[in-house]
């Protein structure tokens, strides 16, 4: 305990992390509390830090799909959909329109996963355990569908640069949407207890607060920005197959823990809906496009993960290596508005906030 | 006096009971993708419920007898790896799950990353997969649970009894024959009786007998292992964590466990 | 009441035992309603054997002392609630083992563990005057404090003192660990202090605290118990009803924070029993 002045409040420092029951990942957050209201926050990463983008230059550009795809566990298939897009720009290859929309369905599905994943480990971090519970469950069924489809649950490999490596079959696409129908049921029955139940209101309502002005200033991407009442989606840019479906972002306007899971929850419907609207729109093709010669020259793109705007710089020099990817991950921007969100809170709020903006840091350090 | 040996015989054999029925785990992650965490997170859910076999996740290393690792090491977590590790009670177990855990996985050649879990603390079990599946986690921890019947002695051990198995079961490449076979042999020792060199004896082969790994706590591949030995940079932390000079390292096993981690291991059963 | 004390020996032993199963069907109680098949009912037998099969690894040695004093006053108080004796002794000798479990995590210097002992006692001064008042009520109705006078009624209690009953309701969540209250030390969930007041006791320290946990889990449901202290039946039905009902409001709530807990849970606790009270007497 150290004092600070002689009429202030003797202050504590509690380590948060980085192995705790409630963060999955290890993020080391120094707490320094009065009489458990948080004053400051003080971040240490580097738990995760692998230096993956120095493998560009001992991998090659096909191999780094695979590389790229393990930068995080539960947005990879859209970390190799960006990366891929990278280098078909810089090689000007034509990705073909069906492998647009298988694109769209594992991103969307990955989507579906990721917030059912988060909305699982928010409610555990208020103790609501059986909500937590649920919320697995119901996931599994998404996790079923992509061990069917692509044959591993959690880090599909379908994506190659120019398109995708595997397909689905007209019997497997009916089976799927049969399967989307049945969990959005079961996520419909956990709405009110996710969005309208007093203990959760409790817990969730007025923590963590971020006005839009303040998530605008500070970089936040993401469900934490329309959480926010900002309607920025990445997916608005139109790439892939998103064109030729019906998405408009959804937000909440309060700004607060409640908002962003709300905004998450409702987010996890629109991703069954846009995967069964591209399964019966998907026209019938080639599944990716033949890829000759080595990448030249620098490209960007942008692509909207579960957690924000992901975005990429890729620099080729005329070999199969390329000498420069860099990865600026939503939970990257995410970490300062965090960081204005904590001073002022109880510590028991304290993992419902942290918790609240998503925090991949094995994102965030690559 | 027959009476009273009776009764502790009794509650030996419930402790021991205890031990296998009520394996308590805690989860780090340490660099690793989130995808074999998420896996382990699965197993506690309702498709897979390992709390069937008993299994709580205590988030508190104190509370625990398995620690279940996934990731990478680097300079940095490995001390907070390390310090999980040792504020543990014996007897404990640790399981390395995931690829990234073992050796490293895709990762092993980035700047900042030291290799597997089996750099810092020994391993008794090797998950593979990448992700590991949940099934294949809860299989880990059941093979875990064997590992711990034979410490207590309460089962013979399946490798001792036929030669080549006791070769392929044993992680013996130069890379990590420090950490876990010392750690399964004073543990065993301390907790049965047996003398240490009966049992060595079978960690005497060289690295290229590992041609059968069948069993889910072997490594994946000896090729690997020999890899990964090569990397300067490795053998060196390696080298220098374990505080063994690099050329006992060509000797796979070893028939005395070096002083240095026996007395290690000691200390931390006080 | 000295008469009874082999009686009560015996029944405390038997205790240990009840409270262990107990805590095993509350487990597989929990996990079927959360669509999961749960452990089997033995469980906690094997987690506290194993906890004093563990390595001794105390910060310092009073928390030893202090787990010592938590299951003998535990197993105290429960023995003079076999021996029909005085509520309010048994009161205080409850209290006495709970400060203790709080001084032990005190003496260690680790944030999470004080954090959580500082929450204990937050609970403790939410569920001493609930329980107070509960012990008020039952003496009003009988006369004096002493549990004889009680099993001497020839009507059971609970149609006069509902509410009374759901203000003991708010102790027992609070002392079985249950949630919205499992605020210094939640039995399965996950929360910000780790594992709070338990967080720096580990192997046979733990496993004693677990022990005068049952114990301390058997009295309260003793204290229902009477409630209906005139048939078994009525007895076992009602606390088998009441176990049930925490069940469940412990898988339908989030945990609370201690702010509500002491303005809500203790003002409706209060609440409760003097409206009831008021009734019985005043009108």
């Amino acid at each position: 305990m150290q004092q600070n002045d002689e009429n202030r409040t003797p202050r504590t420092v509690i380590p948060f992390g980085p192995q705790h029951p409630v963060l999955p990942e290890p993020l080391h957050l120094k707490l320094v509390v009065e009489d458990e209201t948080v004053v400051e926050a003080v971040p240490a990463l580097g738990y995760v830090h692998r230096g993956l983008e120095g493998l560009s230059s001992i991998r090659d550009f096909n191999q780094m799909v695979f590389v790229v795809e393990r930068v995080c566990g539960i947005c990879s298939c859209i970390h190799a959909v960006t990366y891929c897009h990278c280098l078909e720009k810089m090689m000007n290859i034509e990705v073909p329109e069906r492998a647009k929309f298988l694109r769209v369905i594992w991103g969307e599905l990955h989507r579906a996963h990721s917030h059912l994943l988060w909305l699982g480990l928010f409610a555990d971090s208020f103790g609501f355990e059986s909500l937590f519970m649920a919320f697995w469950k119901v996931r599994e069924r998404i996790m079923d569908i992509n061990e069917a489809t692509a044959g591993n649950r959690v880090i599909v490999s379908v994506n190659v640069v120019g398109g995708v490596r595997r397909d689905l079959t007209p019997q497997q696409c009916r089976w799927i949407s049969n399967e989307l129908n049945i969990a959005e049921g079961e996520i419909r029955a956990l709405m009110s207890t996710m969005l309208n139940d007093y203990t959760v209101r409790e817990r969730t309502v007025g923590k963590g607060v971020l006005s839009a002005e303040t998530a605008l200033k500070l970089g936040a991407v993401g469900p934490t920005l329309r959480g926010s009442g900002v309607a920025q989606d990445a997916r608005q840019l139109g790439y892939d197959a998103f064109p030729s479906l019906d998405f408009e972002p959804v937000t909440a306007p309060d700004g607060d823990s409640y908002s962003r899971a709300k905004v998450r929850f409702l987010e996890t419907l629109q991703s069954l809906e846009l995967v069964r609207q591209a399964i019966s729109r998907m026209p019938q093709g080639e599944l990716a496009a033949k890829v000759r010669g080595n990448p030249e020259g620098e490209v960007t793109d942008r692509t909207e993960q579960p957690r924000g705007e992901v975005f990429y710089y890729v620099k080729g020099d005329g070999t199969k290596y390329l000498p420069r990817v860099r990865i600026r991950t939503p939970t990257f921007s995410n970490i300062m508005p965090l960081l204005a969100m904590l001073p002022g809170c109880q510590l028991a709020d304290v993992p419902v906030i942290a918790l609240s903006i998503d925090p991949c840091i094995s994102c965030t350090e690559r | 006096m027959n009476r009273l040996e009776k009764l502790q015989q009794w509650f030996n054999k419930r402790i021991n009971e205890g031990r296998l029925k009520s394996p308590w785990i805690v989860h780090f992650d340490c660099g690793s993708c989130n995808g074999c965490d998420i896996e382990t997170l699965a197993c506690l859910t309702p498709v897979y419920d390992v709390e069937r076999f008993g299994i709580i996740n205590v988030g508190n290393p104190k509370h625990a007898d398995v620690l279940l690792v996934t990731g990478t090491v680097n300079s940095r977590n490995r001390h907070v790896l390390k310090n999980i590790y040792d504020q543990m009670p014996e007897p404990k177990a640790v399981i390395a799950i995931g690829a990234c855990g073992m050796t490293g996985g895709v990762f092993r050649e980035c700047y900042n990353v030291l290799g597997g879990v089996d750099q810092v603390i020994p391993v008794d079990v090797y998950v593979p997969g990448c992700p590991a599946k949940p099934e294949a986690i809860i299989d880990g921890v059941v093979t875990a649970l064997e590992r711990i019947k034979v410490k207590l002695g309460l089962i013979e051990d399946p490798a001792l009894s036929s030669g080549e198995a006791a070769a392929a079961l044993e992680p013996v490449s130069s890379f990590t024959q420090t950490a876990p076979e010392k750690g399964v042999e004073s543990e065993a020792a301390a907790l049965t009786g047996e003398s240490s060199a009966a049992r060595s004896s079978a960690f005497d082969a060289p690295a290229s007998d590992l041609s059968a790994a069948g069993a889910t706590s072997a490594k994946e591949t000896a090729a690997q292992g020999d890899a990964t030995a090569e990397n300067p940079a490795g053998e060196t932390s390696a080298a220098a964590f374990e505080q063994e000079p690099a050329a006992q390292s060509e000797t796979a096993g070893g028939t005395t466990p070096p002083a240095g981690k026996a007395q290690e291991h000691d200390g931390k059963t006080v | 009441m000295i008469m009874l004390l082999p009686y009560a020996v015996a029944a405390l032993v038997l205790s240990v035992i009840a409270g262990g199963l107990l805590s095993g069907v509350d487990r597989i109680v929990t996990a079927r309603l959360q669509s999961r098949q749960g452990p089997p009912v033995l469980q906690p037998f094997y987690d506290v054997f194993k906890l004093f099969g563990k390595t001794h690894s105390v910060v310092n040695p009073w928390q030893v002392f202090c787990s010592f004093v938590y299951v003998t006053a535990s197993a105290l108080a429960l023995l003079l609630f076999f021996m029909r004796g005085d509520l309010l002794l048994l009161f205080f000798i409850l209290t006495i083992g709970a400060v203790f479990q709080v001084v032990g995590a005190l003496t260690v210097n680790s944030p999470f563990s004080q954090v959580g002992a500082q929450r204990e006692l937050l609970q403790m001064l939410t569920y001493e005057p609930i329980l107070i008042l509960v012990f008020i009520a039952l003496s009003m109705k009988s006369g004096s404090f002493l549990i004889a006078d009680i099993y001497r009624l020839e009507e059971p209690l609970l149609p006069s003192m509902p509410l009374v009953y759901v203000a003991l309701g708010y102790a027992l969540t609070i002392k079985l660990r249950k949630s919205p209250f499992d605020i210094s030390a939640s039995h399965h969930a996950h929360q910000e202090i780790v594992r709070g007041v338990l967080n720096d006791y580990s192997g046979p320290q733990l496993a004693l605290l677990e022990i005068g946990h049952w114990l301390d889990v058997v009295l309260l449901l003793g204290i229902c118990s009477l409630f209906w202290s005139t048939g078994v039946v009525g007895m076992i039905v009602l606390l088998a009803a009441t176990y049930f009902v925490e069940l469940v409001i412990d898988n339908v709530c989030a945990r609370l924070t201690w702010q509500w807990m002491l303005l809500r849970g203790l003002c409706a606790g209060v609440i409760l029993c003097v409206i009831n009270l008021f009734l019985l007497y005043a009108v």
